[in-house]
């Protein structure tokens, strides 16, 4: 079994799609560790940080089982290529924190939906694994869905700001929904979990006061899922795999 | 020969590096087979983001080989069956509980939300119901903190987590 083999396999795409997600959002977000608005907030910042690192790990866990892989060689050293997130993940919040947290809300809803979906399939280890993760992930959307509703319906600053944020990410939402190209073929549902998705972020949208207009990109649409990554992606990977590639096997 | 009771007492010697409880009572340990001089211990992560799990797994090859007989010890994590609040042993909620940590059973299955607003808690220190959730995420993975208004003390709830 080789990375390779990982990288044709079409249920491992889907799982990738949501460990990649996980890894980079985890990174970047960890930027926000002593710096978020409110203390109680910090530690939510981080601990959810510390969660999608988490999580991301479990699932490279059962992938390393699966195709007899290293989790840490799954996690850094594939090319950019090979990573299966999606750009809306890396594009830079600027430390705006309406960015960063509309960002990780609508991540959060996709990852939550997708952790449902791959705890049905008929494999024990999986399931089991996806269903240790869906509660700490609805935790996650519960409280994202939270602070969206208590910003948009605050202050006419913190409205405008919120509405700013959507208005930004918006754009690139759908992307989220771009098919692999292993999965072109195979993959069924992508409209059934997009209305999914769709509807919960509408339904906090409206109880907020905001508005957005997202669509699901065409089939053939092609952008971090199919490995053709923006540059903030590159410069983020490059960021977390610096440490590896200096010192290749430390010992902490 | 090992003496699964010794394993047993080892094991409870393990304590949580963070709660004044250790493994065993807060249910996580979920298998233990004795190979001749091998022992296999399975352990259920509480979070799967909790820093202490090498912690608690070093601790716990440690002590189980310097059990009488053990020649070698490997640990591992499994995610079945899950681990929720409800694992907690009694002994092991009077301890939180003195500490100032509320446990609660798990808050019953198939929904995809997790509820931490609406149960009212009792607090750990006046008993007062009059609580109220301050922040979903606490100083660990798995706790969250409640504020009491009833005695204006601040304490810590282990997050009812389940699937």
């Amino acid at each position: 079994m080789t990375m390779q083999d990982m990288l044709n396999d079409p249920l491992a795409n889907i799982i990738l799609m949501h460990a990649d997600d996980k890894l980079m959002l985890g990174h970047i977000q960890s930027d926000w560790t002593g710096l978020a608005p409110i203390l109680e907030e910090d530690i939510a910042a981080s601990s959810m940080s510390q969660d999608d690192l988490s999580h991301a790990l479990v699932l490279y866990e059962y992938l390393g089982k699966r195709f007899d892989l290293g989790t840490d060689d799954i996690a850094f050293e594939r090319d950019a290529i090979n990573y299966r997130c999606c750009d809306l993940i890396t594009t830079p919040d600027e430390f705006d924190w309406a960015v960063a947290l509309t960002k990780r809300w609508l991540v959060a809803t996709f990852t939550a939906l997708g952790l449902d979906r791959l705890a049905t399939i008929d494999d024990g280890d999986l399931a089991a694994r996806c269903k240790r993760l869906i509660p700490e992930q609805a935790i996650h959307v519960t409280h994202l869905t939270a602070w969206m509703i208590r910003l948009g319906s605050g202050t006419d600053e913190s409205k405008a700001r919120m509405q700013t944020a959507v208005d930004t990410l918006s754009a690139s939402a759908g992307m989220m929904f771009e098919v692999p190209e292993s999965l072109v073929e195979t993959y069924c549902g992508r409209d059934e979990l997009f209305t999914q998705w769709h509807t919960a972020i509408m339904d906090t949208l409206t109880q907020a006061g905001l508005s957005a207009t997202i669509t699901l990109p065409e089939n053939s649409a092609v952008g971090g899922r199919r490995g053709v990554h923006a540059d903030h992606f590159t410069q983020q990977q490059s960021e977390m795999t610096e440490v590896r590639r200096t010192e290749p096997a430390p010992a902490w | 020969m090992v003496s699964r009771a010794h394993i047993d007492a080892a094991l409870a010697d393990v304590p949580d590096p963070e709660l004044p409880v250790s493994i065993v009572e807060l249910g996580m340990v979920c298998g233990v087979d004795i190979n001749g001089d091998d022992v296999d211990v399975k352990l259920v992560p509480t979070y799967t983001g909790c820093p202490a799990l090498p912690m608690i797994e070093r601790d716990v090859r440690a002590k189980i080989t310097a059990v009488q007989g053990v020649e070698s010890c490997t640990v591992s994590w499994c995610y079945e069956p899950a681990w929720n609040p409800d694992r907690i042993t009694e002994p092991g909620r009077e301890k939180l509980r003195a500490h100032g940590v509320t446990t609660t059973g798990c808050c019953g299955g198939g929904q995809s939300t997790v509820e931490l607003t609406t149960s009212a808690l009792a607090c750990p220190y006046c008993g007062s119901s009059d609580t109220r959730l301050d922040s979903a995420f606490g100083p660990t993975r798995c706790r969250s903190i409640y504020f009491c208004d009833g005695c204006r003390n601040q304490f810590e709830h282990i997050k009812p987590v389940t699937s």
